[in-house]
Formats: C-alpha cells, structure tokens, sequence
C-alpha cells in the first residue's frame, strides 16, 4: 500500500501543495516584512515631516505670542524704564501669561540685560547672544537648545518703542508631556535628545523607561545612522534621526521611533490566516487527492483481481465500473479481453476435443464420457464402428470425397442418438457411439438400426458410395470396469466383426487376451528366423495317376520358445498383415530348396509345394531371387510349385501375372491353392500362367456321393483337365473321399487321410515305408 | 502731503530768516548726501557760531497726517514746547521712552491742550501705540541755527553772520543715532554752497507706510492661485 499508485499520487500532490504554501507563505512573509519596513519608513518620512511642521507650528505661535507680549505697551513701558528690578518683574509677570520658562532681554548690542533665570549667565549666555545674533540675522525666528537639564525651544521678539530698543527670548521647555503630544499627533515614538558639551545628558522620550536606558546605552555606542535599526528588550524599531539645532558644543537631535515588532504585529493574523488557509487547502487537497488516487487505484486493482482471475482460467468474473472515462474504457476492453479469451479457449478446449471435420467429439472427450459413465455407473454401451473401405473411398473420390462421405455419415447417425448418448471418430475411419443406459441386447438392436442406415449407398457427387462399416459391441459393466479397457475390448469386437458376414460383433470374453497374443506374435516373429524357430513340415501327397514321384507340401511351423508350436493359421494372417510375410516367404523358399538340395543329395527326389504370399506376388524381384536359389542349390525347377490364392492375384492382376510369367520362366509350376473360396473368374484363371488346381478342402472333408460337393468337385475336375490343368484334392480325411477322388480322375489327394504333415526326417520314413491306400491299390 | 510739509518747513525758514534779518549776513544752502553720494531727505544740519544769541527756543508742531508724523524729523531747539495736533480722523497714542525726553500721550483727537517741552538736547523717537509703523523723530539741539533737508537733500539757513561755524550732522541713520561733527564753516558775506557726507548704518528705518491688512493679503493670493 505504501508503494502503491494511490499513496504516489497523494505523495506527489503533497508535496507539491507543500512547496507552494511554503513558497506563498514565504512570499507573503517578504513581502510583508518589505511592506511592514517601507510603511515604517514612510511613516517616519511622514512623522518627521509632520514632526517638523509641528515643532514650526510651535515655534510660530509661541513666536507670535512673544511678538504680542513684546509689544505690549506696558511691557514696553517697563523695558523703556531701564529698571532691571522692573524689567525682571515684567518679565515674569508677562512671560506666566504664555507659560514661557525662562525668559531672557537682550541689548541690542547682545549684552544679556535681564534674565528670568539667575543660572543664565556666563558661557551659557554667551553661546545664547551669540545664536541669537544669528538667528536674528538668519531671519529664524525659533530655536531649540539645551539648558542644563532641560531642552527649550527659543523665540525672539523685538522690543520697538518704536525703533528696537531690546531683544526679548522666550524659551518654553520641551518637556515629556510636548513629546507625549507629539507622538499624539504622529503616531510615532519620540526621543529628543539634547548634547551639551559632547555629553548627551537631556533625554525626553515617550518609550519606556527601561528601553530609554537600553537605547542610552546604544547610543554610547554609535551614533544613529539615518534609517538604522535599534533593538530594545526585542522589540525593534527603525530610527529616523532628525538634528533640529546645532551649534559649538551642543547639539539637539529628535529620534523617531517606528517598533517594526508592533506594525509586524498587525500583520501577525494575516500569517495566521495563511497558515490556517493553508493547512486547510493542505488537508482538503490530501483528502482531495486520496479520493482521486483512490478513484483510479480502485478500479485498476478491481481490473488487476479479474485479470489474475482470467489467469487462473475463471473467465465470468464480472467488474462493475460505471465509468466514461479511460478506465470505463479500460474495462470495457477488459471484459470485452476476457469474453473473448473464455471464447477462444471454448474453441481450444472443443478443437482439443473434438474432431475438426465433423465436430464430433474426439477420443479424449469420448474416453472421459464413458469415464463419468462408469464413475456414476451408468450400463453403458459402446458401439465401435469401422469403416472398412475408407482408403478405397478415399482413392476413387479424393480426400475431400471421403470426408464428405464421413460428414453424411455421422449426420445419417445423429438421428438414432438418444439424449445422453454421443457419437465420437476416434481415429480417421473409426468410431465410437456411446450408449447410455443401454444392456448389450438393446446395443445389438441400435447396431442393426446403424447398419440399416448405413447400408443405403452415400451420394459423393455423381457416385454412389456403399461404406463397409463393421460394428463392434462392448458394454459395461459386463465387459469391463476402465474405459481404456472397454474401448480396446470394443475395437477387438470390431475387428472381429470385420471378418464376420455380418459385421457385427459382440465382444466375446477373452478375446482381448487373445489379441495380446496376436500382438506378442506379431512382436515375436520378426526374430523368429534369426532365432531360429521356424522349420518346415511336410504333408505327402499321393498321387492317384500313378506318378512315381514323390510330392509333398511344404508348410510353414512356428516353434515359439514360451507359447510352444503356434498354427500357420494363428501367425500367416498376423504375417500378412504386418509386412513380413515376405521374409517369412524367404525364408520358405530357401529351407525348402536346402531341404530338397540334402534329399537329392541322399537320393531322394521330392516335388515341393511352397504357398506363396498374396504380397508375394507383388514383389517384381522375386523371380530373380528364386532363380539366384536355384542356381546355387542346384535344384531343377520343377521340383517346385508355388501355390498361390486367387484373391493373390486379384490384389494388382498385373504385377502379380508379370511375377507368375517370371517364375513360370525359371520353371517354377503353379498352383492355384484354396480353388474355390475366392470369387476368381474362370477368364482369370485362362490368363493366369498355372498347371494346377488345389481344390479347397472345405469342399473335400466331408466329400459324399450325393452331396453338392460332389458336384462341383467333380465339374472342377473335368474342366481343369479340360483347360489342361492337374487338379489337387487337398483335406482328404476319408477314404471314401479318396475313392470319389479316384473315381473322378482326381490327380493328386492330400489330407490327414494319408498322412498328416511331418518332420523332414518322418517325411523320409514315411517315403521309405509308404502306407498301403486303396486307391493306389485300385489304381 | 509731502508738498503739505514742504510748506510748513517753508514757514518754518521763513520764521528764521526774519529774526536773522536785522544782520548782515550770508546764507548757507548745504547740499547733503549719503556715502555713495544719493541725496540725504530728513538730515539735520546745525551751526554753533561765536555771535550766537541766546534766542529762546521757538514752538514746534509734530501733526499726525495720515497715520505718519508729519515732519517726520522736526528739529527744536532745546526746551522748545511742540504741539502734537491729530489731523487724522482716528485717534493716535503718542509716546516717547527715550530718555531725552519720555512722554506719553494718551488717546486723543484733535490737539492736545498741553504742548509737550523738550528740555535735554537728544533724538526722541516718536511712536503711536496703536500704530506700530508710525515712526516720527525730535531732534533737540542746543544750537540756534539748524535745519532739515528736502526731498533733495537741501537744507538752507539764510542770515548767517559772517563767522567761523561749528557743523553737526544728523540723520536717523547715523549709527546710534549719534550727531556727527563736520568740518567746521567760516562763513563770509557771500552765500555759501556746501556739500556734506554723512556716514549711515545700514539697518532701515521702520516702515513708513501702514502694511495692507493680513486679509487683504490673503485674499490677492488666493485670486493670484487661482488664476
């Protein structure tokens, strides 16, 4: 708070309030003071002025009254009679009526000739004719002068009876209460000051006693300098000197006294009143400043507590600040900041959970759903749906084609969801419907509603699209309490359900165990050539034309080191579908030509069957590699046939038939394997390079005489021969199949019937030792 | 008012003469001035000379004209008697504190019934107690032959035997307000021309007009102010 904006302000205000009162205070003090000296001064300018015309005043009228009294005829007569004991009498008689002090006549040569005052004499008198003498020359008519103790003011007159006769002096004393008057009149105080013989013994004064002494003692000291300073007991005054006569040996001097303390004293409640004006302003502008500082502040700590509020995420603090100002402005751009910030990150949070092109929500949001789901323990259930032909869609309309395939797709769906329910795309062809308070019987009825929806074709610009679409079913609680594990247990069904005819899969118990497994096979079998756990079995064929050659099928065994012998049916398809199905093929073909080269070797000549990958076919070097083998096991070709499948050919017809030509080149016979399951054309199988077909067991195994089997084995038969095609009856496990077999003029039958696949060593047991089959015996 | 006085004076000469006529004599017409040579009105010029006879002092008149004395400077012989008759209209308050002769004379008009006698040789300054500027003076000589010059500076005495003189001078001027001895004059059958200097003290003599009132004054000052 104390380094905050608010006490800044204040501060700032402050101080400068402070140095302007300081400053005015101080202004005003000078001035005052300067004005307080210069009214003194002029004061006493006046004073003296006043003070002098006064004392002319004074002098006049006495002056006048000593003309009065000089010429009075009786004054005269006295004068005239020459009598000083008359003359005194006169004198005193005539000089009471004007209060004159000391009187004094003079001859006219300057002689005193009587004096009031028998002190008068002497020097005295002397200095007094010799000033007379010049005043009455000068023309003046009035003079002040010390007499022992006390200073007069002196007037002449004339005596004429009618031509001057005598000079007459009247001295009145100045005395405290003429001073007292004076300062009546002028305001000022007085001192006169009177100078005998260097000394200045005669002081009238209308200060007080104490100061005069102060002020006598001053006066030892220095003379007055005109407009000089006196400072008596703290009180100062300014001093104006004013000599009124002076002569040999005396001087008179007025002091006008102006207390500067006192005419300060009048200015004291202006100062005060400044003061007090002052501290007024002073706490009026602090509080002035404070509600201003605090009108700003406020609102920017109320901005700063929304904007640490936006900072922790809470976008619905509200201010209330009802302002025009910059701040209102502020806020408005605040709360304007923070609805949009809360908007953008509704966008982020929902583009983070969220599919972007059909807005349906994404794994995240669809994995925390099922996770309040199983929390609040709602039954819930989860429909994984795949879109098999996705990438076809996508190939034959575009990308844009197969987003817009999905975008008709969900919106088909929207229709079927509950309240509660939702639909989210997990991956790019793969997604979810979670379905609230829904028992598996009830998700299998919503699975085939989807299924009828989506069975109608879509409309991509001017085709039709028909979506392969696979629907797997998990639920909870019955097939798990986690949402990973049930999303992972509904995608299992889902991959199921894509085998199925019916695309539809409810997740079977165990089936995620079973797919763990499929994953440790597809880790597993990557080293299993390099660890040596591959070897080939061999399943003998007999030969029902009467071939002499012995012949046998190759086939592919996994002897896993901790799962034990695992079925070429378990790991082909996990081979096939992970790419390296074609080093297994390798593999194959190299054993079997090393199997054959060590058979030929001990003199035993076998034909070798090998089954040849469907992305076998697609690998253009491998005709040149198979030749490379035969060359180096010296093997004649036709010791091998490679069986392939229809749909092998069917994946890339033209790179598969140049491989087929290729090997067929080297000498290689072909086989189609499996005839009959796969949706192969006859006029396909015209171009295709083969010498054989292998009818597919599931027609063979349970072969009877009146079956539809019969039928169509025994069509195939005729026509493969027709075509100039051997045929191969493989899954004979009856020796009434191999009869039918025989009768038909089947070339070649395999099957457990005759012997089950076995070891290489079995193998040459078995061709040492052949069984006895009837129909070898028939034939 | 100055030919009025010339005229007494002419009367008064006229007395002279006639009681000179009965000798042979010359007469003397003096020609007085200043020193710087202006022409001296109102010097007294007397001769003391060996056939003096011991003539009794004639009267004398001081009137009062127009608030001045008029002469303003009469010579008498001593213990002549002078009248102070009061032409004027106003009254007048003559007095005299010099001590060749101190008179007073109360407020009065027209001529007082007694003259007064001047006994002792000397000046007597003539003043009015209610009018400070009237300054007259009474020069009392011992010697027979005396007269007061005119407006320029001539004074005669006609009759004069024929003698050696003694001259005094005076004036109010002269400083104070002493005679003044001149050379002295021998004085044949033939009339004599003279001039004499006198030596004068510079003060002036009292104002010999009333001063116009303090009023009147104020009153030509303040039309001068406001114009």
């Amino acid at each position: 708070m104390r380094n905050s904006f608010q006490a800044r302000i204040a501060a700032v205000l402050i101080m400068l309030l402070l140095a302007v009162i300081g400053a005015l205070y101080l202004a005003v003090e000078a001035a005052t003071s300067v004005a307080v000296r210069n009214q003194a001064r002029e004061q006493l300018d006046v004073g003296a002025r006043v003070f002098e015309q006064l004392l002319d005043m004074r002098g006049r009228q006495l002056h006048d009254a000593a003309q009065v009294l000089a010429a009075d005829f009786g004054f005269k007569d006295a004068v005239g009679s020459g009598d000083a004991a008359t003359i005194r009498s006169a004198l005193a008689n005539h000089g009471a009526r004007i209060n004159a002090g000391i009187m004094l006549l003079f001859n006219l040569d300057g002689g005193v000739a009587v004096s009031s005052e028998a002190h008068v004499a002497g020097v005295l008198a002397e200095r007094l004719s010799a000033q007379m003498t010049r005043l009455h020359n000068d023309g003046a008519q009035v003079f002040m002068l010390p007499i022992h103790d006390q200073i007069y003011l002196l007037v002449q007159a004339t005596v004429v009876a009618p031509l001057p006769i005598a000079r007459l002096v009247l001295g009145f004393p100045i005395d405290q209460s003429f001073a007292r008057e004076l300062q009546q009149l002028t305001h000022l105080d007085l001192t006169l000051l009177g100078e005998q013989d260097a000394r200045a013994d005669i002081w009238v004064s209308t200060l007080e006693a104490g100061d005069q002494d102060e002020m006598r003692r001053e006066a030892a000291q220095e003379m007055f300098a005109p407009d000089s300073l006196l400072s008596l007991y703290g009180e100062t005054y300014l001093v104006q000197r004013l000599v009124l006569s002076e002569g040999e040996g005396f001087q008179v001097q007025a002091l006008l006294h102006r207390s500067l303390t006192r005419a300060e004293a009048a200015f004291a409640p202006l100062g005060q009143h400044t003061l007090l004006i002052s501290l007024v302003a002073l706490l009026a502008s602090l509080g002035g400043a404070l509600l201003l500082a605090r009108s700003i502040s406020q609102p920017v700590r109320q901005l700063a507590r929304m904007a640490e509020r936006v900072g922790q995420g809470d976008y619905d603090g509200q201010i209330d600040l009802q302002r025009r100002d910059e701040l209102g402005s502020l806020a408005n751009a605040f709360v304007a900041m923070q609805s949009g910030l809360a908007e953008r990150e509704r966008q982020l949070a929902h583009n983070a959970l969220h599919d972007p092109l059909t807005g349906l929500p994404n794994r995240h949001l669809a994995l925390e759903r099922l996770g309040s789901a199983i929390t609040a323990e709602r039954p819930t259930a989860l429909l994984y749906l795949g879109i098999g032909n996705l990438r076809l869609i996508s190939e034959s309309c575009g990308p844009g084609g197969a987003d817009l395939a999905i975008q008709q797709m969900t919106a088909r769906l929207q229709p079927l969801l509950r309240p509660g329910d939702s639909i989210a795309r997990i991956i790019a062809d793969e997604f979810l419907l979670l379905l609230e308070n829904t028992d598996s019987d009830n998700a299998v009825a919503i699975a085939d509603q989807v299924q009828q929806l989506l069975i109608k074709p879509l409309q991509i610009g001017i085709a039709d699209i028909a979506m392969d679409c696979s629907l797997g079913i998990a639920v909870y609680p019955d097939n798990g309490t986690s949402a990973d594990e049930l999303l992972r247990r509904a995608s299992i069904a889902m991959g199921d359900a894509a085998k199925l005819p019916g695309r539809l899969q409810l997740y079977q118990r165990g089936r995620d165990v079973a797919h763990e497994r499929q994953v440790r096979l597809i880790r597993d079998l990557r080293r299993a050539t390099a660890h040596g756990e591959l070897l080939l079995n061999f399943q003998p064929k007999l030969s029902l034309s009467g071939c002499a050659t012995h012949q046998a099928e190759a086939l592919l065994r996994w002897q896993h080191p901790q799962l034990g012998m695992i079925s070429p049916g378990e790991f082909i398809p996990l081979a096939e579908s992970t790419g390296s199905i074609q080093a297994l093929t390798a593999w194959v073909i190299e054993e079997a030509m090393r199997q054959l080269r060590e058979w030929h070797d001990r003199g035993l000549l076998v034909q070798l069957s090998l089954n040849i990958s469907t992305q076998d076919l697609v690998d253009p070097d491998l005709p040149a590699r198979v030749r490379e083998l035969l060359v180096k096991y010296q093997l004649a070709a036709d010791q091998l046939t490679f069986e392939i499948t229809e749909s092998g050919v069917m994946l890339n017809p033209a790179v598969a038939l140049e491989v087929l030509h290729g090997l067929r080149a080297c000498g290689i016979s072909l086989s189609v394997d499996d005839f009959g399951t796969g949706y192969s054309s006859l006029a396909q199988l015209k171009r295709m390079p083969v010498q054989e077909l292998k009818i597919d067991q599931s027609f063979i195994r349970d072969l009877s005489d009146t079956s539809e089997d019969a039928v169509i084995v025994r069509s195939t038969i005729e026509m493969s021969h027709s075509l100039g095609l051997t045929v191969v009856a493989e899954g004979v496990e009856l020796e009434s199949s191999l009869r039918l077999l025989q009768r038909w003029h089947c070339d070649t039958a395999q099957g457990y019937f005759i012997s089950r696949p076995l070891s290489a060593s079995a193998f040459e047991a078995w061709v040492a030792s052949p069984p006895v089959f009837p129909a070898t015996t028939v034939s | 008012m100055s030919s009025c006085s010339f005229y007494i004076a002419q009367v008064a000469l006229l007395v002279c003469c006639l009681q000179a006529s009965s000798l042979l004599a010359a007469s003397l017409q003096a020609e007085l001035v200043d020193e710087r040579g202006q022409a001296l009105e109102n010097a007294v010029i007397s001769l003391r000379g060996p056939l003096d006879e011991a003539a009794s002092a004639a009267p004398a008149v001081m009137d009062q004209l127009a608030q001045q004395f008029v002469p303003n400077v009469l010579a008498v012989r001593t213990g002549a008697a002078v009248s102070f008759p009061n032409s004027d209209n106003i009254r007048h308050h003559v007095y005299s504190f010099s001590p060749a002769k101190r008179f007073e004379l109360r407020l009065y008009q027209g001529t007082p019934s007694e003259p007064v006698v001047f006994d002792k040789p000397g000046v007597v300054v003539l003043g009015c107690n209610i009018h400070d500027w009237m300054v007259g003076y009474v020069y009392i000589t011992d010697d027979p032959r005396f007269a007061v010059s005119d407006a320029q500076g001539v004074a005669t005495l006609a009759s004069l035997p024929a003698g050696r003189y003694a001259v005094t001078l005076w004036h109010p001027q002269t400083p104070q307000m002493l005679p003044q001895e001149a050379a002295p004059l021998t004085v044949g059958t033939e009339p004599i021309q003279q001039r004499y200097s006198l030596a004068l003290q510079g003060t002036q003599a009292p104002a010999a007009t009333p001063p116009a009132s303090a009023f009147g004054d104020a009153f030509k000052k303040a039309l001068r102010d406001a114009q």
